[in-house]
């Protein structure tokens, strides 16, 4: 293995996982947007809403960051590789959760609404105390699910020439022709990320279903 | 009240985006020479796998001639090699990054071109260059005419002078395209392509490294051409500065400096910098 | 120049992109279906290590980008004396990465299938191989075209990562044009708007297909 290549690749990996966060923190505040857009008592909002989903699930990630790689100078605005690769990401796994947030919410059965509306709870001390828990039990297994295809998603961006994991193997590749090993050890680093969360997801989930959900155990 | 300040806020907000839009089309823009002093850094947009412009060492350290170059061009600026900043991109991302500002100038042996001068404006060369064919002595490719045959494929770089000269020299061959140039090495060393055309210093480059497997064909692909540093059309102060730190580097009073980078990377003095001083 | 003229212009040239955008999508949607299928097989009928081995494979390529094995693929199997061209490397590479998604798919269908039916099929004599071609999969099938078609529209996105093998396909195509002829946006907007229509079109497919069959 050329000396030197697994510090790189683990740096990579650094900046790779970092996107993803980036990714996961943006789409998900994004997605909470979008959520509210989408059970919007106005038609045309709630259209916004679907046209956004289906265009940004409907393009490829790379074809979305190169729109906005190169359409970005004719908007003027003052980014690089990394700036452009970090939005795209975020407008992408912000649909993703967006569908997911949604998904849990109309997965919530009727009653729970009724009985909640009964109990003439302030829409917010409602959220709060009643949808947030229920939506949190349907939706950790897909938005886990989604965090893990951030950080892959991130692989990517390495088209556009943002310095990760994937360009980081590429770049030892085209100097050193051990295409095998470092794509091995790239293989490896994500693996243990994506494998990582994954499992972290799943402790979770039962470390909360152990506390009770919706408060059922104080 | 309420409705009156609204429709003030939305009346501000459309001001300001009209502004906003109008003034990149507006003739009294500051100059990038103002913004790059202010800010004390230069900002420079660079390809990274065409050795031995630039290019990573072994130790992950961006290096080269093109890279030198801009240093020297901060030391110009700032008195200070390390005030600059490069920005990494594949050879297409090279005119966005200059076109959306993130970047003051760019180098990584990008050639000037009447066409590529369109969007963005060139120094003059600091350094001759020209295109060169590099291929695997396994193909047994001796000159252009072997190279012109269905069975032979070649890896070009993915900008249209590539596809140009591909179709002018060679159109019988078969073309692979790639977005940098460590991937058309690549592609060359693992078999996929028998050939590849790229800037003479990176093919004699490759080849030195790669002695028994690699050579550069004899002549070169069209005219000898300029190398230059290249920016955003339009801002006369920040070109003129810049064409002017070249002529001194090349013809005047930094050409010593320019030389030792020369003789760093090329291993020989530079052309002397007036045709009637031999050296 | 403006965007209607662009296209007007430029817009054939994106048909060799779309060709290979459309071949390089359905060989390997079914390449994957048959790969996913044959997964399927492996995990119900070579016992505990069959599906341990079919888990440890689906991990691996859930947990990876799918850049990784078409690089791989593209770049380092002519090393070993296997130069495949583009096509056949990154279909491969698609294949691979799928059949793992579909195998799963599948398997969660399967476990739809009462029991009773495995047990009728060993009454009447059928061989494991029989039974597995004409009891599980067509029903497996059927159950799982939505899903499915959900794989199939991942599978379609994916090809664009192909423009890193040099392969021409919208993407790339996309990418040349714009060195061509300077647009920054236009070539990615017309793109772009091709991949929404290949996408909703093989949705249609596939609802279309899920209710025709459900007739039977």
């Amino acid at each position: 293995m050329p000396p030197g290549s697994l510090a790189l690749l683990a740096q990579g990996a650094v900046v790779s996982l970092l996107l993803a966060a980036a990714a996961i923190v943006g789409g998900t505040l994004l997605a909470v947007l979008l959520a509210t857009i989408a059970f919007s008592r106005f038609a045309a909002v709630r259209a916004v809403y679907r046209v956004y989903v289906y265009v940004v699930r409907g393009t490829p990630l790379l074809v979305l960051a190169l729109l906005l790689f190169y359409a970005m100078p004719a908007l003027d605005l003052r980014t690089g590789p990394y700036i452009a690769g970090t939005l795209v990401l975020i407008v992408y796994t912000g649909a993703l959760f967006a569908e997911v947030f949604r998904g849990g919410v109309l997965a919530i059965p009727r009653p729970q609404w009724e009985s909640a509306r009964s109990l003439g709870l302030p829409p917010l001390a409602m959220f709060r105390k009643i949808v947030a828990p229920l939506v949190t039990r349907y939706t950790l297994p897909p938005y886990v699910n989604v965090c893990v295809m951030s950080v892959k998603a991130s692989s990517v961006l390495s088209i556009i020439s943002v310095w990760e994991l994937t360009l980081a193997a590429r770049e030892i590749i085209e100097r050193t022709f051990a295409v095998f090993t470092i794509l091995g050890l790239a293989a490896a680093f994500y693996f243990v990320m994506c494998f990582g969360i994954d499992r972290l997801g799943r402790l979770l989930e039962r470390h909360l279903a152990l506390k009770g959900f919706a408060g059922e155990r104080a | 009240m309420l409705r009156s300040r609204i429709r003030h806020v939305v009346a501000a907000a459309l001001v300001a985006i009209l502004v906003a839009a109008g003034s990149p089309a507006g003739a009294q823009e500051k100059s990038r020479m103002d913004i790059v002093l202010e800010r004390g850094k230069l900002i420079v947009v660079t390809l990274t796998t065409v050795p031995p412009f630039a290019f990573n060492d072994d130790k992950g350290q961006l290096v080269g001639f093109d890279i030198d170059i801009a240093r020297l061009v901060a030391t110009a600026l700032f008195k200070d090699p390390n005030k600059v900043e490069f920005v990494s991109v594949s050879a297409e991302g090279r005119w966005p990054a200059i076109e959306s500002g993130r970047a003051d100038m760019g180098v990584g042996g990008t050639t000037t071109y009447p066409d590529r001068a369109i969007r963005v404006a060139f120094t003059r060369p600091f350094i001759d260059s020209g295109i060169s064919v590099l291929v695997s002595k396994k193909s047994g490719i001796k000159s252009l005419k072997d190279l012109d045959q269905d069975k032979y494929t070649i890896a070009n770089l993915n900008n249209p002078q590539m596809a140009d000269r591909a179709k002018r020299f060679f159109p019988k061959t078969k073309i692979l395209t790639f977005d940098t140039p460590s991937a058309q090495f690549l592609a060359v060393k693992s078999g996929r392509a028998n050939a590849l055309q790229i800037d003479t210093p990176s093919a004699e480059y490759w080849a030195a490294q790669n002695k028994d497997e690699l050579e550069v064909l004899p002549g070169l692909l069209g005219a000898s051409q300029n190398n230059g540093i290249f920016m955003k059309p339009g801002d006369f102060k920040w070109w003129q500065w810049l064409d002017t730190a070249v002529a001194e580097m090349r013809t005047g009073s930094w050409y010593p400096q320019y030389s030792e980078i020369y003789h760093k990377w090329f291993g020989k003095k530079p052309p002397p910098q007036k045709f009637y001083l031999q050296q | 120049m403006n965007f209607a003229r662009w296209v007007a212009i430029y817009g054939p040239t994106y048909l060799t992109g779309l060709g290979w955008t459309a071949v390089t999508a359905v060989g390997a949607a079914c390449g994957a279906l048959i790969w996913g299928c044959a997964l399927l097989l492996i995990r119900l009928s070579a016992g505990r290590w069959g599906a341990r081995g079919v888990d440890a494979y689906v991990q691996l390529f859930r947990n990876t980008p799918v850049l990784l094995p078409i690089y791989l693929i593209y770049f380092a199997f002519p090393m070993i004396g296997l130069p495949w061209p583009a096509v056949v490397c990154g279909g491969l590479a698609l294949i691979l990465q799928n059949g793992a998604y579909i195998s799963e798919i599948l398997r969660g269908s399967v476990n739809a299938i009462d029991r009773v039916q495995f047990d009728a099929a060993r009454s009447i004599g059928l061989a494991p191989w029989s039974t597995f071609r004409k009891v599980v999969l067509p029903q497996v099938l059927v159950y799982s075209i939505p899903a499915l078609g959900n794989q199939t529209v991942l599978l379609l996105k994916d090809t664009s990562l192909l423009s890193a093998i040099s392969i021409t396909e919208l993407t790339m195509q996309a990418k040349l044009l714009t060195e061509q002829t300077g647009a920054a946006y236009e070539a990615f907007i017309v793109v772009a708007l091709l991949y929404l229509l290949l996408v909703s079109g093989t949705e249609v497919l596939f609802r279309v297909t899920h209710r025709a069959v459900r007739w039977r």
